[in-house]
């Protein structure tokens, strides 16, 4: 026994030392690579933050005049006015009476950030997103300019079933300190993928589940097959069958039943398949991309089938906005795309007809939230305030690009309203938040200041021409030939 | 935000009671005009609805009834209550609240046995098809609502439409309620073609159906050594499907007889058991004496039957082989409908539907004897037809019947807007000497026979469904009108213009 616990303590001892090896050289990387990402302020380690601004819209009740929201361990502790709420004596104050605070806008769907997505393998729920999300990714970084706080990172369209996506915030040295929640959903598609017609797009979907419930029927039967004979092999023997079987949790979908499912012990199950038995058991959202209306149909035909309609939000082209009835019906919430306004031509009259695809479905009573999955410059701010143009009154129009995306992700007590238990998340703007004339000042993520505008280097070039020490380039050097004498190839 | 150019509204005469006797359907018509009040508003509030409106009776009355072709009762009457018939006969008496709709003629909708209305045109000229596919899965809720209002306006409101046109087998064709996509059959076919070239791609001189749209399927265009192959690839997809039908048969038949064997074996282990125990008992007794690990009897028995692997396409070509769903091929020329014939021959439950067969008289020998139906589908637009051997041009329709042979007539073609020609081509195989009821059955009865919903649709009947039409006239006479086109129990607002 003493040799056994020796043995362990020296095994123990090197990989210790090995750690620790690594750990240095990691840290000389990481520090190479924190000069170009470092926060503005070096305070990660400051405990509590007091924010004073002008203004707070807290998107929780009324604007607060001179407010001071205070974060304590990377969560909101207080919100309130400066005679209400007092400023901690260790905080770290940020005080901006210019300015406006806000909660920070939450992008429901986004396929950008990430290096390559899969769009080779029809069914890959075993995918996700963590192994191909780039955290020095420039959307990341413009996400802060447009005063993005969480975004919801999924596969793109061209799947049938694609991998599982994860809700991330922009900043953060690894994806795991970027990460806000780790299985937020898997993205499939009601539209064609590349290569496939409706009908085969829609016959790869449904089999996909139907794959799925042969595996599993297999696998009870198998099981089932496997105690039967025991149980023969035992009273042929004559013994008594002893032990009791591992057990498994009978199947919670509201559309199957598996009989003898609690036979199977979970870690029995495949990996590859058991991201879709979480879908059916409504354990994991889906996100289903609709390209046309008939899409639609397709889409919500397949999670009735399945049983996880409400588990699903519709990601939706703007020619959706026909199926909006339908969509109302089934009481599913949607995610609009960035182009707002949705042309088509008359068939026979020639005429063209233009759709405000928002106002559809915010005069359906469809919950919809706003993406900015394609272009930085429609931005969730810019689209929220084409909806309050296009006559959607501003608390709704702000809500489709923060409490609504932040239910549909499952993080409503955590973003889109700046209230006491919320993630740390402050966004100050130099005014009202859907001005043009507006731009974002500061970023605070879990409490930690990671963008000021004044230091932003791109915005800087971009206004007065500096340009970063070490990034102009040098004039490339005059070609003198590579040494071969020309005649040799003739 | 308007989507749809909407028809004016339908002319829908308001309630006469007693006008039963012979008011002509001008007149009628006139009425309504002038008599815009009461049932008339409330079928107008309708129309303008998106949904058919299905609680309101229907009462028709005509001076034809066209039961089903040959069997005419006149001046007779149909009910249509919850989107059923529910009475037909020349003494009804209209219940109070019915809508009242008279005309010259009522018969069963037309029903198109070959068509792609309801589908969108990418699942219908994709070649990505396979055996397995379902058409359904294709089907258009938002498609181009004046298609589907034109194909209404001619009395087209059922179609037995697939997709993939251009594939060599392209899965399960449907029948649907046309203005309404809704579906009466997912499952109604099998489809698979001869020589298809999708369409757009091969020149309209090759002739193809030559449709509105101009698309054309020219087989002419794939060569005839392909087109052999195509032939044997169908086969043994149909001998693929004989085997998995027969293989799952054949498990079954062993799983039985495997649990029965099983439960008797079970049975005697039981009986067995306290003996076994006692055994055991003194072996683990004698092994203990002898210092020994006990050793335990080997049990053995038979290994359960494993299961055929599933595989979709060929459980989609075991129904087929089976004759549960008739496969519909598309084939124009006399090698390959007789190489189809001659090769498809050990298949006895098969039920082959030959769709085109520009040339399939000369096979109508082997086409009557095998019970083969042929959807003709007359081209006025290509004199000569497709294939050009053998071509007996619009005549076709009516010598296959004077052959004896089972014909339907369709359109085939790759734009939904040309089933709207089918009267039109029916009536054009009465002037080529097809007998006017032949004709009428081989685009109503006729199609709901051969794609199994005839206890449904194709007759008006009591207890089918309301897919019903009241013409100005004969239903194969260019010159009628349809006055009131109801789909599933329902007036459909815009076939009337």
């Amino acid at each position: 026994m003493s040799f056994t616990t020796s043995f362990q303590n020296t095994r123990s001892g090197r990989a210790l030392l090995s750690a620790a090896s690594r750990l240095s050289m990691g840290a000389t990387v990481l520090g190479a690579a924190a000069l170009f990402v470092a926060p503005v302020h070096a305070s990660a380690q400051v405990a509590k933050t007091a924010i004073k601004a002008g203004k707070v819209i807290t998107l929780n009740g009324e604007p607060i005049e001179n407010g001071i929201i205070i974060i304590e361990g990377g969560r909101v502790t207080a919100v309130g006015s400066q005679e209400d709420v007092q400023i901690p004596w260790d905080a770290e104050v940020v005080d901006q009476p210019g300015m406006t605070a806000f909660p920070g806008f939450v992008e429901s769907h986004v396929s950008r950030g990430i290096d390559r997505e899969n769009e080779t393998l029809d069914v890959a729920p075993f995918l996700n997103v963590r192994d191909s999300i780039d955290p020095v990714n420039f959307y990341f970084e413009d996400a802060l300019r447009n005063g993005i706080v969480v975004m919801n990172v999924q596969q793109g369209n061209d799947t049938v079933v694609a991998g599982q996506g994860m809700v991330v915030k922009p900043y953060g040295m690894t994806v795991e300190s970027m990460m806000v929640k780790p299985r937020a959903g898997i993205k499939m598609s009601a539209a064609p993928k590349r290569g496939k017609s409706r009908a085969t797009q829609a016959q790869a979907l449904r089999g996909a589940f139907e794959d799925l419930k042969r595996y599993l029927d297999e696998m009870v039967q198998r099981k089932k097959d496997g105690d039967d004979y025991d149980r023969r092999e035992a009273l042929y023997q004559g013994r008594e069958l002893e032990g009791e079987a591992a057990k498994g949790k009978a199947l919670q979908s509201e559309a199957w039943t598996i009989e003898g499912f609690e036979r199977i012990p979970r870690g029995e199950v495949d990996e590859k398949q058991e991201p879709l038995l979480h879908v059916i058991e409504g354990k994991m959202p889906v996100f289903m991309w609709c390209g046309s209306a008939a899409d639609v149909h397709t889409a919500l035909r397949v999670a009735d089938t399945n049983g996880f309609t409400k588990h699903m939000t519709l990601v939706l082209d703007n020619s959706c906005w026909k199926a909006a009835p339908k969509i109302k019906a089934a009481g599913v919430s949607v995610i609009l795309e960035d182009n707002l306004a949705h042309r088509e031509r008359d068939p026979i009259t020639g005429e063209e007809i233009e759709t405000f695809v928002p106002k559809v479905f915010h005069d359906a009573g469809v919950p919809f939230a706003l993406s900015s999955s394609t272009d930085s410059n429609r931005s969730l701010w810019f689209q929220a305030a084409q909806c309050v143009a296009a006559g959607i009154p501003r608390e709704a129009a702000l809500a489709a690009a923060t409490s609504v995306p932040a239910s549909i992700l499952g993080l409503s007590d955590r973003v889109g309203a700046l209230k006491s238990g919320a993630d740390g998340h402050v966004v100050l703007f130099s005014g009202d938040p859907l001005s043009v004339t507006s731009v974002v000042e500061h970023v605070i993520l879990d409490g930690v200041h990671v963008y000021d505008r004044s230091k932003d280097v791109r915005v800087q070039q971009l206004t007065d021409g500096t340009r970063p020490p070490g990034t102009v380039a040098e004039e490339p050097e005059e070609y003198e030939g590579d040494g071969e004498d020309d005649s040799d190839n003739q | 935000m308007r989507t749809s150019y909407q028809r004016p509204q339908a002319a829908i005469a308001p309630t006469f009671r007693g006008a039963a006797s012979a008011l002509a359907a001008t007149a009628a018509l006139a009425m309504a005009a002038l008599h815009l009040g009461g049932n008339a508003q409330a079928g107008q509030e309708a129309g303008s609805d998106a949904e058919p409106v299905r609680s309101q009776a229907l009462f028709l009355t005509a001076k034809r009834l066209i039961v089903s072709p040959g069997n005419v009762l006149e001046n007779a009457s149909v009910l249509v209550e919850d989107g059923k018939i529910t009475a037909v006969g020349t003494d009804l008496k209209a219940p109070e609240g019915a809508q009242a709709i008279q005309g010259e003629v009522i018969c069963a909708a037309f029903m198109d046995p070959w068509s792609t209305a309801g589908f969108d045109t990418g699942s219908v000229n994709s070649r990505d098809l396979n055996a397995a596919t379902m058409a359904t899965d294709a089907l258009d809720p938002y498609g181009e609502k004046a298609v589907l209002e034109e194909l209404a306006a001619s009395g087209v409101l059922l179609t037995r439409s697939q997709v993939g046109l251009a594939s060599d087998i392209s899965g399960f064709g449907a029948v649907l309620r046309t203005p309404s996509a809704e579906v009466v059959l997912e499952d109604a076919s099998m489809s698979a073609a001869i020589g298809a070239e999708s369409p757009g791609f091969s020149p309209d001189q090759f002739g193809g159906r030559g449709g509105p749209q101009g698309f054309s399927f020219g087989p002419q265009s794939i060569d005839p050594i392909d087109r052999i192959g195509q032939i044997d690839k169908l086969v043994s997809e149909l001998a693929a499907g004989q085997k998995y039908a027969e293989d799952m048969a054949e498990y079954e038949k062993e799983l039985a007889e495997w649990k029965a064997a099983i439960a008797d074996k079970e049975k005697e282990l039981e009986d067995d058991f306290k003996k076994a125990k006692k055994a055991r008992e003194k072996a683990v007794k004698d092994a203990e004496e002898d210092g020994e690990e006990v050793k335990e009897k080997k049990y053995k028995e038979d290994r359960r039957p494993r299961e055929p692997r599933y595989d979709a396409e060929k459980a989609a070509f075991a129904r087929v082989v089976q004759g549960e769903v008739p496969m519909v091929v598309h084939a124009e020329r006399a090698l390959e409908i007789r190489d189809l014939l001659r090769s498809t021959e050990p298949f006895k439950r098969l039920r082959l539907v030959i769709a085109g067969g520009t040339s399939a008289l000369a096979c109508k020998k082997e086409l009557r004897e095998r019970g083969v139906t042929v959807i003709v589908a007359p081209s006025p637009a290509n004199p000569g037809g497709p294939v050009g051997e053998l071509d007996p041009g619009l005549s076709l329709a009516a010598e296959l019947d004077a052959a004896g042979v089972n014909v339907l007539i369709g359109t085939g073609n790759a734009s939904a807007l040309a089933s709207r020609d089918l009267p039109l081509l029916a009536a054009l195989a009465v002037g080529h000497g097809l007998d006017r009821d032949t004709a009428l059955r081989a685009i109503t009865s006729g199609p709901a026979a051969t794609f199994d919903v005839a206890d449904q649709v194709g007759t008006v009947k009591r207890g089918h469904a309301a897919d019903l039409l009241v013409l100005s006239g004969d239903p194969l006479s260019s010159s009628s009108r349809v006055l009131a086109a109801i789909s599933g129990g329902a007036v459909v607002p815009q076939a009337t213009k």
